[in-house]
């Protein structure tokens, strides 16, 4: 009985200190937000705030503004999520089938995650400008010059594309944690049954990789739908407001526009959807595994 | 009894936390320098100590507290800030939610209609006519809400329309004179007889860009100013046949033109003008350092910034900076006002200008410098700021205007889209934005 007040004051000693950090700066903010998202808090002049119901939420889904950034936070989250946990994927399985080097590719492959978004962003300023080393990659190969993050078609997919580029090593590192962890006992009898390397794929290493997969794929997405950094260095969110995230549109019209209350009605949306969004994804892969479990 | 040793330790723990937060008045004594019978007066700038601009407003503080010793002591503290003025201004934010606000603060030029708007600062005590008239206008125009002085800076800025003299002699074209700037139809004229001359020089007449932030409406602004009309009315509280009135639509046709008859690079190009492939560029007073310094081939001139064809002669040039403003929190304003006015004198501005390279605000302090009496592209900066400057637009929802502005720009001048439909679309987003302070007019 005492070893066990004991361990309960020890418990408490430990995780205490987390717990009111975690207090202070995450779910106290994140009620704040709550309740903020109810008012027309402006940061100028907070004395006259008043309580103003669901009128924030009213004006976010006529605002053409936060209508198009959802829709341009969903085409990113569209194009990364597959190119990034399928490169992923067949980064890992390269890797692991590399002889020589095996170090060297990890290593390069994983370098651009250490390195900071505004930084990764502004090389590739230089990459994609119109006289930059893809431009003239392209002149030799008889491709005329492309704007790239200059032109309102082509900005979003060059900053996706860059985004995978940098957060591909990641993931590759999780699915090659997996890959090691497979049985090769599981391997060495299926070549004894003559089955194909894609067979092999397909019926030992993708449902062994499973759980990892769900994990990469809420976290993938999750991650994308936060994307703001490289817009905001790239392009500012233009042109045309072709690149205007979500998060960029919450920052804009909290910090630069002062609107407290109306950004924390956004923030409050988004958070609402991406957790709708992580209960579907887990529920539909989910399902599969008691399905497939059930057959068993 | 286990609930309430954890009650115990989570309390503990909190007051631990937050005792560390807490901060006490500044009492004489305290600081260096402030004696008994003082009078405090707080001040925050924008910048960290260990740059040449900190070292500037150290000094003038220094200086400050040595002619007023015995009566006022100014105690200043540096607010770090990332390049889109972040950092100081979440600060300042955050200081009105908690009424932690110093005296005097610095504000940018753009904003100070915003802070007045909103009470954040307040009128500083009345100025001789002696004393007023030792700025430039543009200070004092861009320091007055609703009549009333609100700010004064030691720093001011101007964009140039800036040339390569071998070019333009190459192509046999004249500079004119400030008072008949080239009119838009003049300018569009030489651009096109450039055209050829700058493509065998595998570059474009204009290098121009539309950047996201400050720097578009900063730039560009003066063509709808030397077109008659302004981007927001008088009281700063109506913006709709302001903004998306026609001047403004013939303003951004005509940047549209720029880009479709080729007279300049769609997508920016890197150093296009320093490396000798483009006959013009706008950009802000220190490029003229930047040439001198590092492109030393580049024979520099500064053209007037053109005009509208309709231009009556009135003030149209960019102008702005980061002045200083007496809190409403300031209980002694007479106290704040000797401050400001200490900070942004003509001692300051040459203190400023010796470290940083900024342009002065003050007569006296341009008449001290030789550079802006010898150096011709200096001098023509000076000129165009003294005799033309006009203020950015004077509203409360300035960051809104500005960044309407800009997405107007790249939205007609690169993607080709419609210019007063995308203007009425910006004028509703900035009505949107004014609503709060039409109310609070009404009640």
């Amino acid at each position: 009985m005492k070893s066990n007040k004991i361990n309960s004051i020890m418990g408490m000693a430990f995780f205490g200190p987390a717990l009111v950090l975690l207090t202070l700066f995450l779910f106290l903010p994140m009620l704040l937000t709550v309740i903020f998202s109810f008012t027309d808090f402006f940061a100028l002049n907070p004395d006259l705030t008043h309580f103003v119901g669901l009128k924030n939420y009213s004006d976010i889904f006529k605002d053409e503004l936060f209508t198009t950034a959802f829709w341009n936070t969903v085409k990113f989250v569209l194009i990364i999520v597959p190119a990034q946990t399928l490169g992923a994927l067949g980064l890992a399985l390269l890797i692991n089938k590399a002889t020589v080097c095996k170090k060297y590719f990890k290593v390069a492959f994983f370098i651009p995650v250490v390195m900071s978004l505004a930084v990764v962003s502004n090389l590739w300023m230089q990459i994609y400008s119109p006289e930059g080393i893809l431009n003239t990659m392209l002149a030799q190969i008889g491709i005329e010059a492309q704007p790239f993050i200059y032109s309102a078609e082509q900005a979003l997919p060059s900053i996706a594309i860059m985004s995978v580029w940098q957060g591909v090593g990641y993931q590759m590192i999780i699915f090659l944690g997996g890959l090691q962890a497979i049985n090769p006992a599981l391997y060495e009898a299926a070549e004894m049954d003559h089955a194909s390397a894609w067979q092999q794929f397909k019926d030992i290493t993708l449902p062994e990789l499973k759980p990892l997969c769900v994990f990469v794929f809420i976290t993938v997405t999750i991650g994308a739908f936060r994307m703001i950094v490289q817009p905001m260095v790239m392009t500012g969110g233009g042109p045309s407001h072709s690149t205007y995230t979500l998060v960029y549109d919450i920052y804009e019209t909290g910090t630069v526009n002062w609107e407290i209350g109306l950004a924390s009605a956004m923030a409050v949306i988004f958070v609402i959807f991406v957790i709708i969004l992580t209960i579907i994804q887990s529920v539909l892969t989910k399902d599969k595994e008691a399905k497939s479990n059930a057959k068993k | 009894m286990k609930k309430a040793i954890s009650a115990g330790i989570f309390a503990l723990l909190l007051a631990g936390c937050l005792s560390g937060c807490g901060k006490s008045e500044i009492q004489p004594g305290d600081v260096v320098g402030f004696d008994e019978g003082e009078i405090l007066v707080s001040m925050w700038v924008h910048t960290i100590e260990d740059t040449p601009e900190g070292e500037a407003y150290k000094k003038s503080v220094e200086s400050f507290n040595e002619n007023f010793n015995g009566k006022y002591f100014a105690n200043v503290e540096f607010i770090p800030r990332n390049d889109s003025g972040g950092g100081y201004s979440d600060k300042i934010n955050a200081s009105v939610m908690s009424g932690d606000l110093p005296d005097v603060i610095t504000v940018d030029g753009p904003n100070v209609s915003a802070y007045a708007a909103n009470g954040i600062i307040q009128p500083l005590a009345e100025l001789s006519e002696d004393e007023k008239s030792r700025y430039l206008d543009s200070i004092i125009e861009q320091g007055t809400v609703n009549g009333k002085l609100y700010a004064l800076g030691a720093m001011e800025s101007s964009v140039g329309l800036y040339y390569n003299k071998a070019i333009l002699a190459e192509a046999g074209i004249e500079i004119p004179t400030p008072d008949d700037p080239w009119t838009w139809t003049e300018f569009s004229e030489i651009l096109e007889k450039l055209k050829p001359i700058m493509a065998e020089k595998n570059g474009y007449p204009l290098d121009m860009t539309f950047p996201v932030g400050e720097a578009s409406i900063y730039y560009y602004a003066p063509f709808v100013w030397s077109g008659g009309t302004d981007l927001v009315s008088e009281s700063g509280l109506e913006v709709s046949g302001y903004f998306n009135s026609e001047p403004v639509a013939n303003a951004m046709q005509y940047f549209r033109s720029m880009v479709e008859n080729k007279y300049m690079s769609a997508a920016p190009i890197e150093k296009l003008f320093e490396s000798g492939r483009a006959a013009f560029k706008f950009d802000g007073a220190w490029e003229v350092n930047t040439i001198y310094q590092s492109y030393p081939d580049i024979d520099l001139g500064v053209a007037p910034y053109v005009v509208s064809d309709n231009w009556d002669g009135g003030r149209y040039t960019p102008t702005g900076s980061w002045a200083y403003a007496a809190t409403s929190k300031a209980k002694n304003i007479e106290a704040a006002t000797e401050l400001v006015k200490w900070m942004s004198n003509e001692k300051s501005g040459l203190l400023l200008y010796e470290l940083t390279k900024s342009l002065p605000s003050t007569y006296g302090a341009y008449d001290k410098i030789d550079v802006f009496t010898e150096d011709e592209n200096y001098r023509h900066l000076y000129e165009q700021l003294r005799d033309y400057g006009h203020p950015r637009p004077k509203t409360p929802v300035y960051p809104q205007v500005s960044t309407s502005f800009q997405q107007a720009l790249e939205g007609i001048a690169l993607s080709g889209k419609d210019a007063q439909s995308e203007l009425d679309k910006s004028t509703e987003r900035i009505n949107a934005k004014l609503e709060r302070y039409k109310r609070e007019n009404e009640e």
